[in-house]
């Protein structure tokens, strides 16, 4: 396969390869296989290019033989992979490109950048691959699917189960509880080894703070969409909503010391490393941490996980939030969308769809795919069985307008919160006025 | 008009024309769309852009105080860079002055400009990492433990350690233009001096500084600009954190352009640049100028 790489990036391979598990009919199966044969000529020549920030999935590309298998299809049709390393160079590849009309043919999108990309999307609402997926629906923009999630994530907290033991902690189930096992392990453990963390988390890159600060809202409120009601409130930091709340019990956390001695001085990395070596107990992230840390060679063996909890006792709901991800769009740019719109279809389609999600290690959105989890996953809905799922939007037109007027980053705000001298009610005041302020700019009020 | 003078006429029209053509289409018009762009309100996506007046301006003079801080950053860079000049001169002197090994030591010291930036601030990175960092272990070695601090996430330290980072780059490119300029003084007048009986201060006053006067010159618009542009190190190192204590100012105008999708805003930040860069030029060239004028009226 022809690969056009952008940036070189010397990151993870895909994780173990697992039984396809086919739980729906095959009925439908055989229609989304023939959706993905339908449409345009089938001897056309020509090159589409996918562009894809997802290193892993780009070498799964590469592995399984996305070419060659849809050229059983369009024998004349060649697939050129743009990988980039990392998702801000590939937007920022992207705003460039869209204004030139250079848009790949397809590209990969997250819920909230389809709002931006809007008038650059094909209409995917009528294709085969969006009825056939469980999400696709819930991350319309103003009525159209233009985007098709080729994966469902959520977070876990995955956690040595020895050294829980060793500790004497069990796995929380409340946020008190959660807070409590840190400090207990911090305890124990950091009084024999000054480098140890409870959590390991490398908050250098503020984004590893996102279970936290772009979750825990949503997961506070049970609102997936909480972003989005924010737009419609002057003060939405005040005391007593659920962002003030959650962002209070995060600093509160944060200021415990179980993030160990420096959180702000190491990388994801580091802390991946520091993790694996056991000068950590805990760490959060998705599914993609464990292909990555298979990928780099460490043994995920006695390695469990659980949901976080952000509840505040048994009796309140357990909300896990969880989201679509890797949307898969068809650009206006594109000079031959038919051919593009049936690449679509055949993603999604038996003939590629099963390996494909089976490589990776989040969840499948495809109903006639079903995926068994990794046995390390397979903990946490064991452990936490009765969770209430709260599917994630990262904000639509409104909240990416707020945003850009008031700067507000929540991840930076979890980095920020690990400063020393940090002010939480003078932040959330601040917060306050910058949103009040944009509001009445962006006339939202 | 004969046939030689036609076709030399036509050579030198084309001379002319391809360089200011080429002048106008990658240089003129894209500083032109520049100003253009920041006196609107985009996203970079978009098709639709409003015209917003000089809003972009005022709102980071006046509304941004990230704006300022990260200004702030920047000076700090040229403060230490422009405190580390009288000590690269030094250096050049002395490596000047021919001794068993001086080879060697002025390519160790040219080393660090030609590495990669990238590679050497990944390097430092680790280098000052709080848990199994080089510098940490360095000062526990040498019972110095009571020094170690949060080098990368302290905002009171952090621009400081990262000018260290940059002043150990460029360190080695100086000295070398310093050396360049050095070798072209003159060695009768320097030989006349010893003669004279001047001493070493003497000579580096009155003859080795004004004969180098367009080295300076240069170095000082090099370390002007390098540090109101100022992005790998600090954008590798620490992107500009912890909350924004090391931003600086090119890292804020790629955050405003692409994280922040407020490409308006971004061009407004671009064009503050370059002016700011032409003022401080013009301001060290009306400077060099009245200490030109007020030597040679003292000769």
């Amino acid at each position: 396969m022809r690969k056009n790489k952008w940036v070189l990036a010397s990151m993870v391979l895909a994780a173990g390869l697992a039984l396809v598990g086919c739980g729906e009919s095959t009925g439908s199966k055989e229609k989304t296989t023939a959706a993905a044969g339908e449409g345009s000529d089938k001897n056309i020549s020509c090159t589409l290019t996918l562009a894809t920030w997802d290193v892993t999935a780009a070498r799964t590309f590469d592995e399984l033989d996305l070419e060659g298998r849809f050229q059983e299809l369009y024998p004349n049709v060649e697939i050129d992979i743009e990988e980039f390393s990392a998702e801000p160079e590939y937007f920022n590849s992207m705003k460039i490109r869209s204004s030139a009309s250079e848009l790949p043919d397809l590209m990969f999108h997250k819920s909230d950048s389809m709002y931006q990309y809007e008038e650059y999307l094909t209409d995917l609402t009528d294709t085969e691959a969006n009825k056939n997926n469980q999400i696709a629906a819930e991350y319309m923009v103003n009525g159209r699917v233009l985007g098709v999630p080729d994966r469902k994530t959520n977070d876990y907290v995955f956690y040595w189960v020895d050294m829980f033991e060793e500790a004497g902690v069990e796995v929380p189930d409340t946020w008190g509880e959660f807070v409590e096992v840190s400090e207990k392990l911090q305890a124990y453990f950091g009084a024999k080894d000054p480098d140890y963390s409870a959590i390991s988390m490398g908050a250098k890159e503020s984004w590893t703070t996102y279970p936290f600060m772009e979750y825990g809202p949503a997961a506070e409120s049970g609102n997936g969409y909480y972003w989005d009601s924010m737009t419609e409130e002057d003060k939405p930091f005040a005391e007593g909503t659920a962002i003030h709340t959650v962002y209070g019990k995060v600093y509160d956390l944060f200021g415990k010391g179980v993030f160990g001695k420096d959180p702000l001085g190491i990388t994801s990395d580091q802390s991946k490393e520091l993790f694996a070596k056991r000068k950590g107990t805990m760490t959060l992230s998705s599914p993609m941490f464990l292909s990555d840390y298979k990928a780099d060679g460490y043994d995920p063996s006695g390695i469990e996980t659980f949901y976080l909890p952000f509840r505040d006792d048994d009796s309140s709901e357990f909300n896990l939030v969880t989201q679509g991800d890797c949307f898969l769009s068809v650009t206006e740019h594109s000079e031959n969308p038919e051919v593009a719109k049936a690449f679509l279809e055949f993603y999604f389609s038996e003939a590629w769809y099963p390996d494909y999600i089976n490589h990776i290690s989040s969840d499948s959105t495809m109903m006639p795919f079903h995926k068994e989890l990794d046995e390390v996953l397979m903990t946490a809905p064991e452990l936490q069985p009765d969770v209430v799922y709260v599917t994630y939007g990262a904000g639509k037109s409104d909240f990416i307008n707020m945003v850009s007027e008031t700067k507000f980053d929540c991840k930076e705000l979890g980095a920020e919160m690990l400063t020393e001298g940090f002010d939480f009610n003078r932040r959330m005041e601040e917060l306050n006025q910058s949103w009040t302020d944009a509001r009445k700019k962006l006339n939202l009020q | 008009m004969n046939r030689f003078n036609k076709k030399r006429f036509c050579f030198l029209s084309l001379s002319l024309i391809i360089p200011v053509i080429l002048l106008c289409v990658f240089v003129v018009y894209p500083f032109w769309e520049l100003i253009y762009m920041s006196f609107l309100e985009w996203d970079g996506v978009a098709s639709d852009r409003t015209f917003i007046g000089i809003n972009n301006y005022l709102q980071l003079f006046f509304k941004s105080p990230d704006f300022w801080q990260a200004f702030k950053n920047n000076l700090t860079y040229l403060f230490i860079h422009g405190l580390m000049m009288p000590v690269e001169l030094l250096l050049a002197i002395l490596l000047s002055s021919k001794f068993k090994g001086s080879g060697l030591v002025k390519a160790i010291i040219f080393l660090p400009f030609i590495m990669n930036g990238v590679g050497i601030s990944y390097s430092f990175s680790y280098f000052f990492s709080p848990i199994e960092g080089g510098f940490n272990y360095i000062l526990t070695k040498m019972g110095l433990e009571h020094f170690i601090q949060s080098w990368l996430s302290d905002p009171k330290i952090v621009n400081y350690v990262l000018s260290m980072v940059s002043i150990w780059r460029y360190m080695g490119f100086h000295v070398v233009l310093f050396m360049a300029g050095l070798a072209s003084v003159q060695k009768d007048m320097m030989e006349a001096a010893i003669v004279d009986g001047a001493n070493v201060w003497q000579r580096l006053r009155y003859i080795q500084i004004p004969s180098i006067r367009t080295v300076i010159d240069f170095m000082l618009f090099d370390v002007i600009n390098g540090s109101l542009q100022m992005f790998d190190i600090p954008y590798i190192m620490t992107a500009g954190g912890p909350n924004g204590a090391s931003n600086t100012f090119t890292i804020y105008t790629i955050d405003t352009a692409f994280k922040f999708n407020n490409f308006g805003m971004a061009s407004s930040m671009a064009v503050i640049m370059i002016f700011m860069i032409v003022c401080v030029q013009l301001v060290q060239k009306y400077i060099t100028g009245q200490v030109r004028r007020k030597e040679s009226s003292n000769d």
